[in-house]
């Protein structure tokens, strides 16, 4: 009831908040980039805040239980990304002054067909990157309410399109710095607090030692909704009650060390300190093999950690809805130092979701037998801390969980709702002057139609893991964005058609990869490595591409012009370089 | 020839405004310069990020040592990176602000 609550109370701020910037909200511009005119810090914990998505809330805790320490290596990355952003992107990239991802493409290489590749892209890696999101909202929704998936994903995708449909980007840029230091509120206090209670990390020996997860001293329930295939880590006594046409009938059952199974749909009665059954797709590890970071292989092998710092360190720039928000910088200089209190505020932020992945392990094991580790951030409060202490903390969580869904959701769907706008729809309609009203209408017509295609697929993706969906939005930017803005500001002998060549390899070898993985159903060792997390291939295949590419073309670009817009401190009063602004109010050129 | 002496009393700022080739290269070695320190920066961060995943695969002592009950190589991956990043972000901005600065100063003083 208190969670209900606290996930309303979010809902409704957030829209409140969205409502009155819509007030503010007077031109397209205004709609799209807000002001220029944030402090550093308001402008870092919007970034912050947009950034935190419910891969960092609930996945990387839920991956951790799951799979691992190697899951930290997820938080490491998703800062670091911040820091390739600060080293090589973010001063210029401002400087520039084109709004979008598909602006710079076609402005830096004077291509306007490069500009359609780059809005195709945007819309893919966006809409990808939503449905996690989505996923993460109809399983919160499910635990706080017991509401089936889909009303969760129904009612973040509904309120999300109306917000930007109708506030834009200037009330979400208050909105989601608000958001921030929720999320970092909502995850921090509850760690904190559990941890005093428990008086430090217990039973260690499922942690660090030589056992398995296994049900405390008084044994455990777990409720089964469908069968369940699962492994049996160790030789287990266990009980299945199953029930048809109102007679419930008591089996006892016992397991052998590895032994695999399917248990049916009902209730599975575990003993005392037996070790649970894990959902098959996920291997039972001892506590020594569980705590290390790297070692082993598949998921756990050095090729794969160092892919997935290569995706998330590369990747990061490349997600449609981080560099909009940079615009709001007043300039290069100020772009940077915002950037470097971003390093700060997500630091701070990921110190919090390891706690929930480790003390969940040892909690709430029952969590591995139906799979949903992904939810051990919601359901740990109750289970670590029983009571009204518990519940209380269990709707801070699902509350901070919400706000991770709305705020990335929402800076995605400016993205999206941006490029549907003004690049697919006068491509279509092939319209040539339209007035303010009609580019507002058109605004909004897009959020909603964006929102459509990523609650569809939110509803059949149910069964792939938060993290799977996330590691291929992060494999595809990388191999795409990455390549195209590091050489587009750094390299002055870059081609448009070395460009496209580039982000398509990188797109066919990222996505084909992770196609191949789901389709094969993760084989083991370096082959499955890298096909669940292929940018470690991809990445280079880009890069080389568009630099071949490019050196073997005939064209040898000049591109003076650019690079001054680029690299040219402010307050040197040069005439504008004429990027042209494709929001600006007027006819369009 | 001297950075911020031109010939035939132009400046640095007239030949970057008008894109001549005196001005392209002045803007060319800021952006060499920069591209310089980001690369510092990065190969600082590539040093302490990328030795870590193979040091902890290699060193069985950094999983079996253990500090306040947590396996070392744990408190190395937790630990230091995050503030790591920062201070190198903070640094690499100040730089970078420097050069930008002095190459403002070039082209003011003439």
């Amino acid at each position: 009831m208190i969670a209900i609550l606290a996930v309303a109370a979010v809902t409704l701020g957030t829209v409140g908040l969205g409502a009155m910037g819509t007030r503010l909200a007077r031109t397209t511009s205004d709609l799209l980039v807000a002001s220029r005119a944030m402090t550093a810090w308001w402008n870092a914990a919007a970034i912050s805040g947009e950034y935190l998505s419910a891969a960092s809330f609930l996945g990387i805790a839920g991956l951790e239980m799951q799979n691992g320490t190697t899951a930290l290596w997820q938080s490491l990355g998703f800062t670091a990304g911040y820091l390739c952003l600060l080293l090589f992107v973010a001063a210029p990239l401002r400087r520039f002054g084109s709004y979008t991802i598909s602006d710079f493409a076609e402005a830096r290489l004077r291509s306007p067909r490069l500009r359609g590749l780059a809005s195709g892209t945007v819309l893919l890696i966006g809409g990808f990157y939503l449905v996690p999101q989505l996923k993460g909202a109809g399983l919160t929704l499910n635990v706080v309410t017991g509401a089936p998936y889909f009303v969760g994903v129904l009612v973040v995708g509904l309120v999300v399109a109306v917000n930007v449909g109708l506030g834009g980007m200037r009330g979400i840029t208050y909105v989601q710095a608000f958001q921030f230091w929720l999320k970092v509120f909502a995850i921090a206090v509850p760690a904190c607090l559990l941890l005093i209670h428990l008086g430090g990390l217990p039973a260690r020996a499922a942690l660090f030692g030589d056992q398995y997860p296994s049900v405390g001293a008084n044994g455990a329930v777990v409720a089964l909704h469908a069968p369940q295939q699962v492994t049996f880590p160790t030789a287990t006594r266990y009980t299945i009650v199953t029930s048809s046409h109102g007679r419930s009938t008591a089996r006892g059952l016992e397991s052998f060390a590895g032994e695999q199974t399917t248990l049916p749909a009902g209730k599975l009665l575990l003993a005392p300190h037996a070790a649970v059954p894990v959902a098959s797709g996920t291997t039972p590890l001892r506590g020594s093999k569980w705590a290390r970071p790297v070692g082993g292989g598949g998921e756990r092998s050095p090729v794969f950690v160092y892919s997935l710092l290569i995706a998330t360190f590369l990747g990061t720039m490349g997600l449609p809805h981080i560099l909009v928000r940079f615009y709001t910088n007043p300039d290069g200089p100020a772009a940077r130092h915002t950037t470097v209190r971003v390093l700060g505020l997500l630091g701070l932020f990921y110190i919090f979701p390891g706690i929930y992945g480790a003390l969940g392990r040892v909690l709430v094991p029952q969590l591995y037998v139906t799979g949903a580790t992904d939810t051990v951030v919601l359901r740990l409060p109750q289970a670590a801390w029983p009571g009204t202490v518990g519940n209380v903390l269990g709707a801070i969580t699902a509350a901070g969980a919400f706000a991770a869904f709305l705020s990335t959701s929402s800076g995605l769907l400016v993205s999206i709702a941006g490029t549907i706008s003004h690049d697919v729809w006068p491509r279509v309609s092939r319209e040539r002057t339209t007035t303010v009203a009609i580019r507002r209408l058109r605004f909004r017509l897009a959020a909603g139609l964006g929102m459509l295609a990523p609650i569809a697929v939110a509803f059949f993706a149910q069964g792939i893991d938060i993290a799977v969906l996330v590691g291929w939005a992060f494999a595809l930017a990388a191999s795409t964005f990455c390549p195209l803005f590091l050489l587009g500001i750094w390299w002055t002998r870059l081609t448009a058609a070395g460009a496209a060549c580039g982000m398509v390899g990188g797109a066919i070898v990222a996505t084909s990869g992770i196609l191949a993985g789901l389709a094969l159903g993760e084989p083991s060792g370096i082959a499955g490595a890298l096909l669940a997390q292929p940018a470690i291939v991809s990445v280079p295949v880009a890069f080389l591409s568009m630099i071949v590419v490019s050196l073997r073309s005939a064209e040898r670009p000049t591109p003076d012009a650019e690079m001054l817009a680029l690299h040219a401190p402010e307050g040197l009063d040069l005439p504008e370089m004429g990027v042209r602004d494709p929001f600006v109010l007027g006819p369009r050129a | 020839m001297q950075p911020g002496e031109s010939p035939g009393g132009r400046t640095p700022r007239d030949e970057l405004a008008e894109a001549t080739a005196h001005g392209a290269l002045y803007l060319r070695r800021l952006r060499q310069r920069q591209l310089a320190l980001s690369l510092l920066a990065l190969v600082a961060f590539g040093a302490l990020v990328g030795v870590l995943p193979l040091a902890i695969d290699i060193v069985p002592q950094l999983t079996r040592v253990e500090l306040l009950g947590i396996p070392l190589a744990i408190w190395l991956l937790v630990v230091p990176l995050p503030p790591i990043f920062l201070i190198l972000g903070a640094l690499y901005a100040r730089r970078a602000d420097a050069l930008d600065e002095s190459f403002r100063e070039l082209v003011r003083r003439s």
